[in-house]
């Protein structure tokens, strides 16, 4: 037998599934595989299938026979003893869904991230279409009568279809071990199998291996000793080198298995679960129904005709691609949530069709934007549809409950995520192992601008000088860089459910997550949709919980429903109040960067803020995007295409790309890239943040631009935005599915403040701003609110009389929410008169009652919040140690003794709110010290909208934000808050640098500066930085930085 | 009474900074939360505090030295700290990790009052580069407290004392949290306006701790305190906050230990003539210098005269991070020197002791290792030498390789072909991480001349016999 003629097959392979134990991602093991000429690869990670899928994808077209094993280890059956090590691989369809069920029985057993199964689980699990390859110990393991028995036992519960492995990894006592192994075949009468106990795909990984070692066992390079492989000979060898060190019968069992193995992934097939399509009916005539049912509801004065011709073209289209069951399973969970009154909103590639709009899933409405259904279903990429649904993020459970009510738990659970090394945990744990000191690295670590892009780490890395040796800094960087993408562990996926219609054990196995009683299968997204795996995504959206409570006060208000579709569409004042940049509480709008845009973009109408959401994005904005695309809204640049290929693109975008797929479309029309090359550029913008590389198509793109007659600017600029929309794709449908709450949001804010409020403030925490700031807002709007009333107080916050809101017990921080409702029910309709009646009525703890005092909510019956608390604390026996030395005074109390604590001053008051509720209905601190003459010569933020630009000024303020956007080179914007609303501070790198310390660490921060100001945005350019945190010790003001 | 307060602020800083030429910003970290515990004076200067976090520490400072908490070590420096006080006070009482207290009351007259005790302390805190709060207090606890704020409340009138006591506020009273939190909700901010409250009333609202507590402030309740006794032995450790790699390094914090040394010979009235350095390394036994001079000496010039060429003769071994001398043999000052010739070692147990100290006295501390297996796959490293000092647990892995007894300091060129092949390939490959990879095949082969060679082929091809088998 020569090496061309000879086969072989590895059946022992770990890939980084097992983590940090595989040094190779699948798809190199796969390649290398390829390249070596091997006849099968199995790949056999601990207790796992999660390699599979991305091996299947590298081998799927190839002629390497691709084989699914797990490898397990078994609970010894005495504690000393070894465990049974073991592969299973799975021989058809059946035995994989068999290899499944093992392993979601081992690992559902076990907390997460780890398994356990034991001898006897061999008995009553069915694995007869499965084959073993047993790994016998070692003779310092075990003596050989017991290695015999456990190898008997093993070999009988596999009759024929068992092996013992034996590899040559060249180490030590190995001639002794493979002696063992001969005896014990030929005693247990059962061929031996040539194995790799691969690790890696090439001998070159053996250092990030040890590394994994090292990490895994929590030690350095230089401490882990023997835990580490004697050498690098765990790798996929090339086959000369296997003939040299195989027996040639060991080496043809190989292949004789591999035959054996005829399960491939792609027998996979997905069945949608038919539960959803009533006896008699097909799924496309039931969808049609459904669809028609809708129509009558949402367009009751007849369907418009060019409507009604999208319908058709949609359903013709779903039709076509067998998605019927698709829309149907998303129809019902929507209806499901429509019936239960929770709010939801769906969004993605296919969620804003007419379709969808009659079923419900979306509340956009094709009149009203008009999107190509056929950009979200292409018929070239066959992969499932993608929709996206958001739930009040209060009641989402309720959703996923009903979810695994509908179909079982054996048939639904969420889809895995798969957590990754970044660049900081690579650094960590590979400066970890090579020994260096935790806390220079993290020093390391923050002297890295994470803000300059993220490519150029290395380079700052280099300078900053960890190690002398330039052989140390070499190594890290090759092993970080190396370990950057490689699996972590799995996590649970946001929200993307997998149902399927039989049990889903026989399709993936499932695991323990870290949330009690959740279950998350062994693949994740990607995986999901390379073996055209159907996902639902059931997300979480604040916004979504306080709009429809919003829309609930303002139904009581008006005394009739009033509902998402009640809102008027295109309605001027709402447009007018965001234009003025007007929108703190507003869904997506309310950022800092999104209020500066508004007064810019001046949004007239829905397809706007469309823009508005889509625009202040990395994409755009590194793409330098935004400035050519407002000139043009605004008539000071002429709208022109440069053909009429690229007009169709970009024309309701004014000939400026914004949107992540006109980008992909752009790079087909304007660069000549095929449909298939658009697909890998948008397939590597995804991934580009965890392993992607996008320099590849940069000069395709460019050159190809070039070709058809675009500036080599264009083209640049063009490349920039892809690499910006890089793991922030936000597509138009997206933007779309946003804008419509962005709409609905604003409208209720101009026109129901109030209840915008409330119902913003119920659903905390949620959204950009707190509590303190919403209600600060609120009162701007004149929304008179009253403070936490222990008469008058609910546990939410209510509406008393028009426009007054009453801050809920909710607000205080650490109130029971049982001692709270108790207190509700129990009030009398004069309201309480006395903490003696409110503690007998209620039965509220001692501490829910100190809290009320703490508030200052029991001030209607008990004073103010000092004597409240006093009475309140009076309750408790005096302790005995005072007592006996006081003896005279008999326990009573003689009414001389009576205390009288002196009342709090406005201060005490501030700083007794800020710590009971986190804000204060009393006067501004900044009110208190400007009237104690501290910020003389400050202007104030209502003096600053008129203040002349370019001008010095002062300001002083709490600092509530500092930020170092992504976008903005080395700029610091610092929001300060004072008693009239917020002042935007813009520190540049250099006085940043020269004033650290007052810019990090103030709470407090005055600011000498220049007045700048573009239309109604007005900014302080900043100079002298002062701390006068001072001034304000104890206040608890929580700033958001750096995020 | 009255009671005397140490409060140092940051004594690990000022430790570390006293084994440093130059200064740096410096802070201690708490292990885990990636916050700063304490600050140096040029830290604070930079902005950084206790509490604040280490990512914003390093935005104010970039090159701020970090050192870890280490709740032993600070025990261990702040009784040096005690060891010292004990030259000048009386009846001393630790109280780690950062404070020292003593009875004022006792040695006031010794030095005429206060005041010229107190400069005293600050001279003698000056010498040592220490910042310390020193506060007087009714009762030990008081002073504590006042000391722990930072106030200057250095007074002997007890009226000011009071007046002190009446301001401190009270987050600084040492209260639980929930304590804290009920009396700031009853609107009250010190420890004067609690005492303004009715006793009785006030006893109904607080926890019997928490009266105690206060008691004990206030003198209300006996606080008793347990005296330090100073150790008979001089021990000092200097840690540094980087590593130092050449002994020229060490001679500014060796200098300041043997002037400690210095003083406390000269406080005990005694002299030594044995010194021993031990030398702290990261990863490896420290290594010991013992010192001899030639009779009773306490002058730190004399003492750092000697160990320079000490050091100049034997490099440092590996990087050192931390500096310990011990003198446990004193001499009274005036004896003879003959008499003391074989000097009183009580080393007198077993015969192996005996001979190891004679070996080692004859040859030196270092000329004298025993053998124990190392975990590395390295041949070369797969065993160490250990001094004897470090005590050797078994921990013999169960399934060590097999390796030929003699094997050679350096591995020599094969000369002849091997008449036999009896084993191998055994493949080593690893130490990538440390510059000394190796790559070699192992055989074990028998030569013409009848001997038992572990032979091995590196990765350029080259043999080289590594080892004799018996």
């Amino acid at each position: 037998m020569t090496c061309k003629t000879m086969s072989y097959a590895e059946l022992h392979c770990f890939s980084n599934f097992t983590f940090l134990t595989g040094a190779s991602h699948p798809h190199e093991l796969a390649g290398q595989a390829l390249a070596n000429g091997y006849r099968a690869l199995a790949i056999t990670d601990a207790c796992s299938v999660a390699g599979i899928p991305r091996a299947w994808q590298a081998l799927r077209d190839s002629d390497v026979a691709l084989i699914t094993g797990s490898y397990f280890k078994l609970e010894p059956t005495t504690p000393n003893a070894p465990g049974l090590r073991l592969i299973l691989l799975a021989c058809t369809r059946q035995g994989y869904g068999q290899l499944c069920q093992l392993i979601t029985l081992g690992r559902r057993r076990a907390p997460k991230g780890q398994y356990q199964l034991f001898p006897e689980d061999l008995d009553t699990q069915p694995l007869e279409d499965c084959l073993c390859l047993w790994l016998p110990p070692s003779p310092h393991e075990v003596g050989f009568t017991g290695a015999r028995q456990s190898g008997q036992w093993l070999r009988d519960r596999f009759p024929h279809r068992f092996w013992l492995a034996a590899s040559r990894t060249l180490e030590s006592g190995e001639e002794q071990h493979l002696h063992r192994i001969r005896t014990l075949a030929r005693q247990l009468e059962r061929p031996v199998v040539a194995t790799g106990h691969v690790h890696m795909h090439n001998r070159q990984r053996q250092p990030l291996q040890d590394v994994l070692t090292a990490i895994r066992h929590n030690t350095s390079l230089e401490q882990a000793g023997h835990r580490l492989f004697q050498n690098g000979e765990r790798y996929l060898r090339p086959l000369p080198v296997i003939k040299r060190l195989f027996p040639v019968e060991w080496i043809n069992e190989t292949v004789a298995i591999a035959e054996r193995c005829t399960f491939r992934p792609g027998e996979l097939r997905y069945e949608y679960p038919g539960d959803l399509v009533p006896p008699g009916q097909t799924p496309a005539g039931w969808l049609e129904v459904l669809t028609r049912q809708g129509e009558q509801h949402r367009f009751p004065e007849g369907t418009p005709p060019p409507i009604q011709a999208l319908i058709r073209k949609e359903l013709d289209l779903i039709h076509e691609m067998e998605y019927e069951h698709y829309f149907l399973t998303i129809h019902d969970i929507v209806s499901f949530a429509r019936h239960q009154g929770i709010l939801c909103q769906g969004r993605g590639s296919a969620a804003n069709s007419a379709v969808c709009y009659c079923l419900g899933i979306t509340e956009v409405d094709p009149r009203q934007i008009e999107l190509l259904f056929e950009r979200f279903i292409s018929k070239d990429r066959d992969e499932p549809p993608d929709i996206d649904v958001d739930f009040e993020h209060e009641r989402r459970e309720e959703v996923i409950q009903y979810i695994y009510q509908r179909y079982g738990r054996e048939r639904a659970a969420l889809a895995a995520t798969v957590i990754r090394y970044r660049p900081r945990s690579a650094i960590r744990d590979v400066g970890k192992a090579l020994g260096f000191d935790p806390a220079q690295v993290e020093q390391l670590l923050n002297g890295i601008d994470w803000r300059d892009r993220e490519t150029d780490w290395r380079g700052q890395i280099l300078d900053k000088g960890l190690t002398r040796h330039k052989r140390v800094a070499n190594q890290f960087f090759t092993l970080v860089n190396t370990l950057l993408g490689f699996p972590r562990h799995l996590s649970q996926h946001v929200g993307g459910f997998v149902i399927s219609s039989g049990p889903l054990s026989q399709l993936v196995p499932t695991e323990n997550a870290a949330m009690a009683d959740r279950t998350v299968i062994q693949w994740d997204k990607d995986d999901l949709e390379s073996l055209g795996l159907m996902k639902v995504d059931v997300l979480a959206l604040g916004m979504l919980t306080a709009i429809r409570k919003s829309l609930g006060l303002i139904s009581e208000t008006k005394g009739e429903p009033f509902t998402l579709q009640d809102v008027p569409r295109e309605d001027k004042a709402t447009y007018d109040m965001l234009t003025t940049g007007d929108s703190i509480g507003v869904f997506q709008v309310e950022s800092r960067a999104q209020i500066n845009m508004l007064p810019r973009l001046r949004p007239e109408k829905f397809y706007d803020l469309v823009i508005e959401v889509a625009i202040v994005r990395p994409g755009p904005i590194q793409g330098d995007m935004v400035h050519p695309y407002l000139k043009r809204k605004h008539g000071l640049e002429a709208v022109t295409y440069p053909n009429e290929e690229v007009r169709g693109v970009l024309e309701r975008t004014l000939g400026v790309p914004i949107f992540q797929e006109q980008v992909i479309k752009l790079a087909m029309v304007a660069a000549g890239f095929t449909a298939g090359e658009a697909d890998q550029l948008r397939r590597a913008m995804a991934a580009w943040k965890s392993h992607g590389d996008l320099t590849v198509f940069r000069e395709k793109l460019i050159r190809g631009m070039r070709e058809r007659g675009h500036s080599e600017d264009f083209a640049e600029r063009l490349y920039h935005q892809i690499c910006g929309f890089g793991g922030y794709g936000f597509p138009e449908s997206h933007a779309a599915s946003f804008a419509l709450l962005v709409y609905v949001s604003a409208w209720i804010k101009r026109h129901h403040p109030a209840a915008f409020y409330c119902g913003l403030l119920n659903s905390q925490p949620m959204g950009f701003y707190s509590p303190s700031q919403l209600i600060q807002d609120a009162r701007r709007h004149d929304v008179s609110v009253l403070p936490v009333d222990v008469n008058h107080s609910h546990w939410d916050y209510t509406l008393e009389d028009p426009g007054h809101l009453r801050v809920g017990l909710r607000q205080i921080r650490g109130l029971s929410r049982q001692g709270a409702e108790a207190l509700c029910q129990q009030r009398p309709p004069g309201g309480y008169t006395s903490v003696q009646q409110l503690r007998q009525r209620t039965g509220l703890l001692q501490r829910d009652l100190e809290l009320l005092a703490g508030a200052n909510a029991l001030e209607a019956i008990s004073g103010h919040r000092h004597q409240s608390y006093w009475e309140l604390l009076g309750h408790e026996e005096a302790a005995p140690l005072w007592v006996s030395e006081h003896r005279d005074d008999q326990g009573y109390i003689p009414e001389s003794d009576k205390v009288s604590l002196p009342a709090p001053s406005e201060g005490q008051n501030v700083l007794a709110d800020y710590a009971s509720q986190g804000l204060t209905l009393q006067r501004h601190p900044l009110a208190l010290l400007r009237e104690q003459g501290h910020l003389r010569n400050c202007l104030n933020a209502q003096q600053l909208k008129t203040a002349e630009p370019n001008r010095p000024v002062q300001v002083a303020g709490l600092v509530t934000g500092r930020q170092r956007p992504g976008s903005a080179s080395g700029v610091t914007f610092v929001t300060l808050e004072d008693e009239f609303g917020n002042i935007n501070v813009v520190v540049w790198l250099n006085t940043a640098r020269q004033q650290r310390k007052p810019l990090l660490t103030s709470r407090l921060l005055h600011v000498k500066g220049i007045v700048e100001r573009e239309g109604d945005i007005v900014h302080i350019m900043a100079g002298k930085l002062t701390d006068l945190s001072h001034l304000i010790q104890t206040l608890p003001v929580p700033s958001r930085d750096f995020q | 009474m009255p009671w005397l307060y140490l409060h140092f602020r940051h004594l690990l800083l000022d430790h570390i900074a006293r084994a440093r030429e130059a200064g740096a910003p410096m802070a201690v970290l708490c292990h885990g939360s990636r916050r700063v515990l304490q600050a140096c004076p040029l830290a604070v200067d930079l902005g950084i505090r206790p509490g604040t976090a280490l990512k914003t520490a390093l935005n104010l400072a970039p090159e701020l030295v970090m050192v870890h908490a280490d709740d032993d070590r600070q025990a261990r420096i702040l009784e040096q700290q005690a060891h010292w006080l004990y030259r000048y006070m009386d009846r001393i009482s630790l109280y780690p990790p950062d404070g020292l207290l003593a009875d004022a009351g006792s040695v006031r007259r010794l030095y005429g009052g206060l005041q010229p005790l107190r400069e005293t302390l600050h001279k003698a805190l000056g010498e040592r580069q220490l910042n310390a709060t020193l506060t007087t207090g009714p009762t030990p606890l008081a002073a504590r407290l006042l000391a722990r704020t930072g106030l200057d409340c250095f007074t002997e009138s007890p009226e000011d004392m009071s007046a002190h006591l009446a301001a401190l506020p009270l987050h600084a009273v040492e209260l639980d949290e929930r304590t804290l939190q009920r009396l700031t909700r009853l609107g009250l901010t010190t420890l004067g306006e609690l005492q303004q409250l009715p006793a009785t009333e006030l006893a109904r609202r607080l926890a019997p701790e928490t009266l105690v507590h206060i008691q004990r402030i206030l003198g209300q309740r006996p606080d008793p305190q347990t005296s330090w006794q100073p150790p008979h032995d001089f021990r000092q450790r200097a840690d540094f906050g980087l590593p130092v790699e050449k002994s020229q390094g060490l001679l500014f914090a060796l200098q300041r230990t043997l002037a400690d040394l210095e003083s406390d010979l000269q406080w005990r009235q005694q002299d030594t003539d044995s010194l021993l350095l031990i030398m702290h390394h990261y990863h490896q036994d420290p290594s010991h210098l013992r010192v001899r001079t030639t009779g009773p000496e306490h002058r730190a010039e004399a003492f750092l005269n000697l160990l320079r060429i000490r050091l100049e003769l034997h490099p440092l071994q590996a990087p050192v991070e931390a500096l310990e001398l011990q003198v446990t043999r004193f001499l009274d000052r005036h004896v003879a020197t003959s008499t003391d010739l074989l000097g009183e070692t009580p080393d007198t147990g077993e015969a192996w002791h005996a001979l190891v100290s004679r070996l080692q006295a004859r040859l030196g501390e270092q000329a004298l290792k025993h053998l124990a297996p190392a975990a590395d796959h390295r041949p070369e490293r797969a065993w160490s030498a250990r001094s004897l000092a470090r005590q050797v647990r078994n921990q013999t892995p169960d399934n060590l390789p097999l390796r030929p007894l003699w094997l050679l300091p350096h591995p020599a060129p094969l000369s002849v072909a091997p008449e036999e092949w009896l084993g191998g390939p055994e493949r080593i490959s690893g130490g990538w991480w440390d510059g000394e990879r190796v790559l070699r095949d192992y055989y074990i082969a028998r030569l013409p001349e009848g001997q038992l060679a572990w032979i091995y082929r590196d990765n350029h091809q080259g043999w080289f016999v590594h080892g004799w088998f018996g």
